[in-house]
């Protein structure tokens, strides 16, 4: 990095906390409410760009142009389920929270249940958010690292820290306001990087060959609409599993809820909703197509066996050094023969284009696209073999690279400054979500369990007090978790992965809450605390895809409380009035 | 009127609700026709 990157990074995240703090000083009355909830005086376009950056950490920012390099875009479909989520959010959740006025999501389960049912939520959220949150914090430390070679705990430490400056002192406010700058310099540090990439291909070759390429090589695997419960990523998964996983999310885990319940009123948090139901899709398909192009610009230079410079560093310094050069020797032969197929497969789509695909043509095409299907499956089996090596080498090693591939090939190829302006991105975007935890950690806390279960009688100024004091201990579990995050393959799965062992259990106590009023609190505590195992269960046992779990969670918790309030004496205890959805 | 009844923008809940699921519907056939042209 230049003095102008160190500038700009410097400038962008200093002038973000400032504005953020600033705004939040002059509009805060210490109340706990203000701490929490911005004082419910938020408008619409600050819930939605608040969600939004909740959701978009730093993870969505290295892994997934990461994933659509290696994966293509597939990914994509993930989050369709996503709008479906915001709409029944929006006619179910969001007015019952706002009527009832409460702080945390799990608030309501009291309300609804008992409080055996509220604290068992609240501590598996807890567990859930507290462990994701330190992979939040390990994803940009992992690029300090990388570039300056700094030691990556105390980068974590670090990182954890300069998000507890402003949360701490700033509460929810000076999140939200942070929160929309930082959207502001994620979409045109992205914008900036797309146009750039395009750019730096080969004359001749724009950004619709470009994508040609990507099709060919088959990155643009937008849909997948075969039913397989093992694949990850198909349109099925995305819409039912990608909707409960999103329901959940959005519906059960604090740091959303808590966003949502800063809108003015019922309708300014549905809108702030609706509108990240509109934007959520688009952004992360042009996130996705980032990766793609840098897979096509990749198509046309040469490309590193492994993206984790570091890692092939060690590896050219051990005793495996020579198996390593041959290695590298043969990638380097594959790479410069699919240079020249990438070459001979754009000039052949330009002359199918101009021949109205001739069958002479087609034919030229499809035997460069086989050619170059078949050279990429050889680069796997060489990369494949080099993991070996750097394994053997090192048994911690990382061996996945997918989070380095965007960052790597920004450090090599994109323009000084702007270098800054992406490493500012993947940094703010971290903050962002990182913040937003520590506040719905500390709420939750405080709100379900201080507060409910510890001292109930305090003023005002002393919740506060703990809450601040909660968003700090907080703060440092998280960092400690960070620690031990470092082997866990693409991050953006591994959070995921996370949530989906807990998320559709959560769920599940909540649609039993919403829709079946005649199940009581016992029956759905035993359910939910069975169904928890059960989702751990089929997780180890690899018997689906992760994205299922969440499905299976929540139908588990649903079912067996059904079942067991019939075996049981019913304790019927309807839901109170002012609760109902409208 | 507030805005619990009437959204800030568009003229009822209903009618948003519909525009945030047929932007889903339209993204996927668009989705689905690019994939099959570029592949």
């Amino acid at each position: 990095m230049s003095n102008l990157d160190w500038a700009v990074l410097a400038l962008t995240l200093t002038g973000i906390i400032a504005y953020g703090l600033w705004r939040s000083r002059s509009r805060n009355n210490g109340t706990m409410d203000d701490y929490l909830l911005a004082g419910k005086s938020l408008p619409w376009y600050h819930v939605c760009l608040s969600v939004m950056a909740t959701q978009a950490s730093a993870i969505t920012f290295l892994s997934a142009p990461g994933q659509g390099f290696s994966d293509g875009m597939r990914f994509v479909q993930f989050y369709f389920g996503l709008p479906l989520a915001m709409v029944v959010l929006s006619v179910t959740f969001v007015p019952i929270f706002h009527r009832l006025k409460i702080y945390t999501a799990y608030e309501f389960l009291e309300n609804r249940f008992d409080v055996r049912v509220r604290t068992l939520t609240a501590g598996l959220f807890l567990l859930q958010r507290g462990l994701s949150t330190g992979l939040s914090i390990y994803a940009p430390s992992i690029i300090l690292s990388t570039i300056l070679g700094w030691n990556i705990y105390w980068t974590n430490a670090l990182m954890g820290g300069i998000v507890l400056i402003y949360t701490v002192t700033g509460g929810t406010k000076a999140i939200s306001y942070t929160h929309l700058q930082q959207m502001l310099i994620v979409t045109v540090a992205m914008f900036l990087a797309g146009w750039l990439t395009v750019h730096l291909l080969p004359d001749g070759v724009g950004f619709v060959d470009a994508l040609k390429v990507a099709g060919k090589a088959g990155r643009m695997n937008l849909i997948d609409l075969k039913f397989d419960p093992d694949s990850r990523y198909n349109i099925w998964s995305g819409l039912i599993g990608g909707f409960f996983l999103q329901l959940s999310y959005f519906g059960t885990d604090q740091s959303q809820v808590g966003r949502y319940l800063t809108g003015q009123s019922v309708g300014q948090s549905r809108l702030g909703l609706l509108v990240n139901g509109l934007l959520k899709v688009p952004m992360q398909f042009l996130i996705l197509l980032v990766g793609v192009l840098v897979y096509v610009f990749y198509q046309f230079q040469e490309q590193p066996v492994f993206f984790n410079k570091q890692e092939v560093e060690k590896l050219e310094q051990s005793q495996y050094a020579p198996e390593y050069q041959l290695l590298n020797i043969k990638h380097q032969t594959l790479i410069a023969q699919r240079q020249r197929m990438a070459v001979e497969m754009q000039s052949a789509l330009e002359t199918a284009d101009d021949a109205s695909g001739s069958p002479a043509q087609t034919a030229t095409v499809e035997q460069t696209r086989a050619d170059l299907r078949a050279t990429d499956e050889s680069l796997k089996t060489i990369k494949a073999d080099v993991v070996t090596l750097i394994k053997k080498n090192n048994p911690t090693a990382d061996t996945n690279d997918v989070n380095y591939i965007f960052l790597r090939f920004v450090l090599d190829f994109l323009p000084h400054g702007l270098i800054g302006l992406l490493i500012a991105v993947i940094f703010s975007a971290s903050m962002g979500s990182i913040a937003s935890a520590y506040n719905s950690l500390a709420s939750t806390t405080i709100v379900d369990v201080y507060q409910r279960l510890v001292n109930r009688n305090a003023d005002d100024k002393h919740y506060l007090r703990a809450s601040q004091w909660a968003t700090i201990g907080w703060g440092v579990f998280c960092i400690i978790i960070a620690q031990f995050a470092n082997r866990l393959g693409s991050m953006i799965e591994a959070v995921n992965i996370l949530g989906s062992l807990f998320y559709g259990v959560i769920l599940g106590v909540f649609v039993v809450a919403f829709y079946l009023p005649r199940i009581g609190g016992r029956a759905t505590l035993w359910a939910t605390i069975i169904g928890e195992v059960l989702v751990i269960g089929c997780y180890a046992l690899n018997l689906m895809a992760f994205l299922w779990l969440n499905v299976v969670g929540c139908l588990l918790v649903v079912g067996l409380a059904w079942g067991l309030q019939k075996v049981w004496p019913p304790q019927p205890k309807r839901l109170k009035a002012e609760s109902q959805p409208d | 009127m507030t805005t619990d009844t009437i959204p800030p923008i568009g003229r009822s809940w209903p009618q948003l609700y519909a525009v945030v699921i047929g932007a889903l519907v339209v993204e996927m056939i668009l989705f689905y026709g690019l994939m099959v042209w570029l592949t």
